[in-house]
């Protein structure tokens, strides 16, 4: 089921807005010009993860050595830190473990988001969520 | 009872003397040492150490000639070497061991060359079960490391003990990596001692000193869990891939504990180490070992093995006694506090893997000179 998410002109680069779609609270990212949804909810405790901090992929060969990947969009839980990269939904430091991610298209100026077969989210989701938008001259 | 082959991990000989060493030392180190007129030898061993109102010596292990437990080698063969299938003993110096705690780097460097070559003549010569560690003074890491390599040709130099630390960083700081280096070319493992509380600096325990030998006892762990944290934290394990660790006498119900911590930490924080490619435990399954003494003793005996079995070890544990000191574990007691089908393992081939053994190479009795 796609869900009409807003106007693409919403979305601007980099900036994360928390919307609804369905019964779920989905954050949406336009990242080098592709955009990513992301269930607002962090597998390892439950937290809301949309509200954490989206930032490139802070990558290392040795000790001391850092740059950042901005290909790889990551987004760190604000309940105690782990990162996720939106690319795959995967964990940074453990990748067996996911947040879920949709499908997100552009359709004649529109932002769709794909939610599957199903708006019914796994234990713990919060189904009736209040909207919040981390940026609100967009909204 | 297990009665198997046994490889003993941790067995303390110490000299006989001051004055055992002095053939040993540099012409100019000699007089250094020796030159001091009526005040008698500049002290070899660092002195500041918690006493243990026991002695730090079983009260048996005291040759009938005189001289410190560990010192003769007809002694220690009776109690230790004769006694059971033991096919190697791995020697580990007592105070000698102490050698980077020394204020004067120069020396220590001195010193452990020293001890390196008296252990290589007057023990390794004796008897061909014996094996020997490599001492060095981590103070000098880079003359550290032409120590180790110094020993490179000579297979029963068998492993780098680290005991002391000199600087007030884990071992895993970069200052420490030629002697890893070192190590790895060589293809010999570290072997981290517990027990450098209260002997140097910086502070024995983390949250500080400690003023009772009992409490430095009970903490011995703790220095040992700062080591192998910041090993790993400090990517050693990825820039000496073949490297292999031994912690001796730091016991090793802890370890389930802290890597359960230390992967939760590693997930919520890989922003600071984003070097470190796998989770901690995944660094300590491929690279780390430890010795059994002192095997704590959980009220219940299968407890202590539930805990063991989290961290495999069945193959993780090599078999120590710490003979001749007065917490020594022996043979018949360990084995009774662990699984039998364990037994051979810990007893001989975990040994035999980490340090790269073939059984055959081996010997099934001793060829003792003399």
């Amino acid at each position: 089921m796609s869900v009409d998410v807003g106007p693409s002109s919403d979305f601007a680069e980099k900036e994360l807005r928390l919307v609804h779609a369905g019964r779920r609270e989905v954050g949406v990212v336009r990242w080098n010009g592709n955009l990513y949804a992301v269930n607002n909810y962090c597998t390892h405790r439950g937290g809301p993860i949309c509200l954490g901090i989206l930032g490139g992929r802070l990558e290392s060969d040795r000790p001391g050595s850092l740059w950042l990947d901005v290909s790889r969009p990551t987004l760190a839980c604000p309940w105690h830190g782990w990162e996720f990269d939106l690319h795959t939904g995967c964990a940074l430091p453990d990748p067996k473990i996911r947040i879920r991610t949709f499908p997100v298209s552009e359709v004649q100026g529109r932002v769709l988001v794909d939610l599957g077969g199903t708006e019914i989210g796994p234990r713990g989701e919060t189904e009736t969520p209040a909207i919040q938008t981390l940026n609100p001259g967009a909204a | 009872m297990y009665s198997g082959p046994i490889i003993d991990c941790d067995v303390h000989h110490a000299r006989k003397s001051d004055e055992a060493l002095l053939p040993y030392l540099s012409a100019g180190w000699r007089d250094y040492v020796s030159g001091r007129g009526p005040a008698g030898l500049v002290p070899l061993t660092v002195q500041d150490g918690l006493p243990n109102p026991h002695g730090f010596m079983r009260a048996e292990t005291y040759p009938e000639g005189g001289g410190e437990p560990g010192s003769d080698y007809q002694t220690l063969r009776r109690q230790l070497l004769d006694r059971g299938d033991l096919r190697r003993a791995i020697l580990t110096f007592g105070d000698d061991s102490h050698v980077a705690g020394h204020h004067n780097p120069y020396f220590a460097t001195e010193l452990a060359r020293a001890l390196n070559d008296w252990s290589v003549e007057q023990w390794l010569s004796l008897d061909t079960r014996l094996a020997s560690s490599i001492l060095i003074a981590s103070q000098l890491p880079e003359l550290a490391a032409k120590e180790i390599r110094r020993h490179a040709d000579n297979p029963r130099m068998v492993q780098v003990m680290l005991v002391d630390n000199p600087f007030n960083y884990g071992f895993g700081h970069p200052v420490f990596h030629p002697i890893y280096e070192a190590a790895e070319e060589t293809g010999r493992p570290i072997a981290i001692h517990g027990g450098a509380g209260g002997w140097a600096n910086p502070a024995s325990t983390g949250g500080g000193n400690v003023n009772l030998y009992f409490e430095a006892h009970t903490l011995w762990p703790q220095v040992v869990m700062t080591h192998l944290v910041s090993l790993i934290s400090h990517g050693v394990f990825d820039k000496f891939p073949k490297l292999r660790l031994l912690l001796i006498e730091a016991g090793s119900a802890w370890l389930p504990s802290l890597l359960w911590r230390f992967d939760s930490e590693y997930k919520g924080l890989r922003r600071e180490v984003p070097w470190l490619k796998r989770l901690p435990s995944e660094y300590v399954a491929e690279h780390v070992w430890l010795t059994t003494q002192p095997l704590e003793t959980s009220p219940q005996r299968r407890q202590m093995v539930d805990l063991l079995s989290w961290v495999n070890g069945s193959e993780r544990l090599v078999y120590s006694s710490d003979y001749p000191h007065w917490d020594a574990d022996e043979v018949n007691n360990v084995s009774t506090r662990l699984p039998q089908e364990w037994h051979r393992k810990i007893f001989f081939e975990n040994a035999l893997n980490f340090y790269g053994w073939d059984e055959a190479d081996l010997p099934l009795t001793a060829t003792v000179a003399a």
